[in-house]
């Protein structure tokens, strides 16, 4: 008995090969059944091999081109296993040259693989057509696309096979649309109008499935090229304004003033000068802000001078600050009214760090000419107690370095702007939509 | 070839050899549309000046038909409208002979649809069931029309009568087919798996 075989039917063959009826040449077509036109790759000349015949088009002679992906050239992109088996240089009317590959599978159909100044594209023939939403703007599956070039182009080359008829100096009106990392592609001629996407992919990708040689850096920009600031202004601006928002917080949370000395100075009634000394007053900062703060509680219609003078024990070193708190009230034919403050807030920046002895010299003033409006005598009555309570401090952080450290988180992301708006500059001044004066 | 009509099956004369291509479908693959079934039953070659396509006859699980159009590795899924249900000016215009301007409107059931194609085509060879016979030779106008969301439809004027095919533009992968054709160095595509 025989084992009983399953029988699967041969695979058809991929590839049929003809001569052409030129040069003699084998030309291998890839596509049988889809191929309208080949383009032989030893001399040039199209044939039209529509369902097994083969007809010479157009006779040519030409040196073999060399090609940056032979024809045959199988690679993969994205999972999919492509060949390439046609390639058309293609120019607007000569001038911006750029090559197309057109892709097959038979299992996925064609698509085109279009390298512009050193820049890949992979494009896919649309079923469907986008919608023109203004002079400016077509809209393909919710997304918006900018116009940018409108021209015609000629067909300057052609190797390998097509499924159309193609000829050299062939012509089509084009026009293209971007936004960042794909571009809208529209060609028409006066038989049909067919709409491309393309969309821009990584070189790396390209070089690993074609072999291609890698091209330097492109500039300026291809028209659909995103910036490659862009997104690193979009993080940065995330991550910096994350780090101001934490500066801030930081500012509130341990900006305040740690007061470290305190002492209450009596205030003589009859008005003359006074001097106290507090201290020590212990600096363990490098360098900080010392805070000095007066609080006259019984404060009435009068003012305080207050001059302060840091000294240094060691050195002799001295800051000086000087202060004052005025509070006045009374009432009028508007009603009673009051001015100024019980209290006074002075600061010492940059004091670097050491012992140190405040010295105060004070002296109480009354505002005469209301000192009797009041019941008790006003506030430099004996009764009263006038008296001042010093608080010595150090601020732990200054708005000032706040202000530096978001300038310094700042500045590297306002360069990457400037690069950012060079680089989107140097694109659209490539459009033909450009405004004038920007080429 | 077969011919299905409602009289039966009836086999014709042997048809021209069908040339080598590339397709990956073939009489026998099976798939679905809208949760239907359907399998390949048959096909017809035609050819124009510009190229040639195929069109696959699909015979669903409830005896209905549609055809698969298979142009430049694109793919269209159409079914047969009774042509009195068509009320278009342009269409009808192309019933009596005229020859439709490309890019002209079309309303079609509301809906908005470009000529995109007007050509004379050239029947190349046919095989499988049929619901016509296919003679190699035979000549039709066919006129394809287009939307702007994937919609599609054809019209194909042969002498008096007129046929009029309306669908939309599919991926091979989105019919889930089985039983693909297996083409030489060409791995079968995950969707076909």
């Amino acid at each position: 008995m025989q084992p009983e075989v399953p029988l699967a039917p041969a695979p058809a063959p991929a590839v049929r090969a003809l001569s052409c009826p030129n040069c003699g040449g084998t030309v291998e077509l890839r596509a049988a059944g889809y191929t309208v036109h080949v383009g032989c790759q030893y001399c040039g000349s199209i044939l039209e091999t529509t369902d097994g015949l083969v007809k010479l088009i157009t006779q040519a002679h030409l040196a073999q081109a060399h090609l940056e992906i032979p024809l045959g050239t199988r690679g993969t992109l994205e999972g999919i296993e492509w060949e390439a088996i046609g390639t058309l240089q293609r120019s607007q009317n000569g001038a911006y040259r750029w090559d197309e590959y057109l892709l097959f599978n038979p299992y996925h159909g064609y698509r085109w693989l279009v390298n512009a100044r050193g820049g890949w594209s992979f494009g896919t023939m649309l079923t469907r057509t986008p919608v023109r939403r203004t002079h400016e703007i077509h809209e393909l599956d919710g997304a918006g696309y900018t116009r940018f070039f409108a021209g015609e182009a000629q067909v300057d080359r052609v190797i390998g096979e097509f499924y159309w008829r193609v000829a050299v100096g062939e012509k089509v009106k084009t026009g293209d649309w971007v936004r960042p990392g794909f571009m809208l592609s529209r060609e028409a001629d006066d038989r049909e109008e067919s709409w491309t996407l393309n969309r821009l992919i990584a070189e790396k990708d390209v070089i690993r499935a074609f072999g291609v040689s890698p091209s330097g850096k492109i500039w300026p920009p291809l028209p659909h090229q995103p910036s490659p600031w862009g997104e690193w202004l979009l993080a940065g601006a995330k991550i910096g304004g994350m780090a101001l928002a934490f500066l801030l917080i930081l500012c509130v949370v341990l900006g305040g003033t740690r007061w470290t000395t305190s002492g209450v100075l009596p205030v003589a009634v009859d008005g003359r000068e006074q001097t106290a000394r507090l201290g020590p007053v212990t600096l363990t900062g490098r360098y900080q802000r010392v805070q000095i703060r007066a609080d006259v509680p019984r404060l009435e219609n009068g003012w305080v001078d207050l001059d302060y003078r840091l000294v240094d024990r060691k050195t002799q070193q001295v800051y000086a600050a000087s202060g004052a708190a005025e509070r006045y009230e009374g009432a009028d034919s508007d009603g009673a009214w009051s001015e100024g403050s019980r209290n006074s807030d002075v600061s010492i920046a940059s004091v670097p760090a050491g012992e140190y002895d405040l010295i105060v010299d004070y002296k109480g003033n009354r505002w005469s000419q209301f000192g009797t409006g009041n019941p008790d005598g006003g506030w430099m009555e004996p009764t009263n107690q006038p008296q001042i309570a010093v608080q010595v401090g150090t601020g732990t952080l200054y708005l000032s370095s706040v202000v530096i450290a978001a300038i310094l988180l700042a500045l590297p992301w306002l360069i990457g702007l400037i690069l950012h708006l060079n680089f989107e500059k140097a694109r659209k001044g490539e459009s033909d939509f450009a405004p004038a004066g920007d080429d | 070839m077969l011919v299905r009509s409602d009289a039966g099956i009836a086999q014709f004369g042997i048809a021209a050899v069908l040339p080598f291509d590339v397709s990956p479908v073939q009489i026998g693959m099976r798939g679905t549309d809208d949760g239907a079934s359907f399998e390949v039953i048959g096909r017809v070659r035609w050819s124009w000046t510009d190229g040639a396509w195929n069109e696959w006859l699909l015979l669903f699980e409830d005896g209905g038909t549609a055809w698969l159009g298979e142009a430049m590795g694109q793919f269209m899924l159409l079914r047969e409208r009774p042509f009195a249900e068509v009320r278009s000016r342009t269409v009808k215009d192309v019933m009596k002979g005229e020859a439709p301007k490309l890019g002209h409107d079309v309303q079609i059931d509301g809906r908005k649809l470009t000529v995109s194609d007007a050509r004379w085509a050239l029947c190349v060879t046919a095989e499988g069931e049929l619901p016509f016979t296919a003679p190699s030779g035979w000549r039709v106008y066919s006129v394809d029309l287009r939307g702007a969301a994937g919609e599609c439809a054809n019209l194909q004027r042969d002498g008096a009568r007129v046929s009029f095919y309306q669908g939309r533009y599919v991926t091979l992968a989105e019919l889930a087919p089985r039983g693909m054709r297996v083409i030489e160095g060409w791995a079968l595509p995950d969707y076909a798996a």
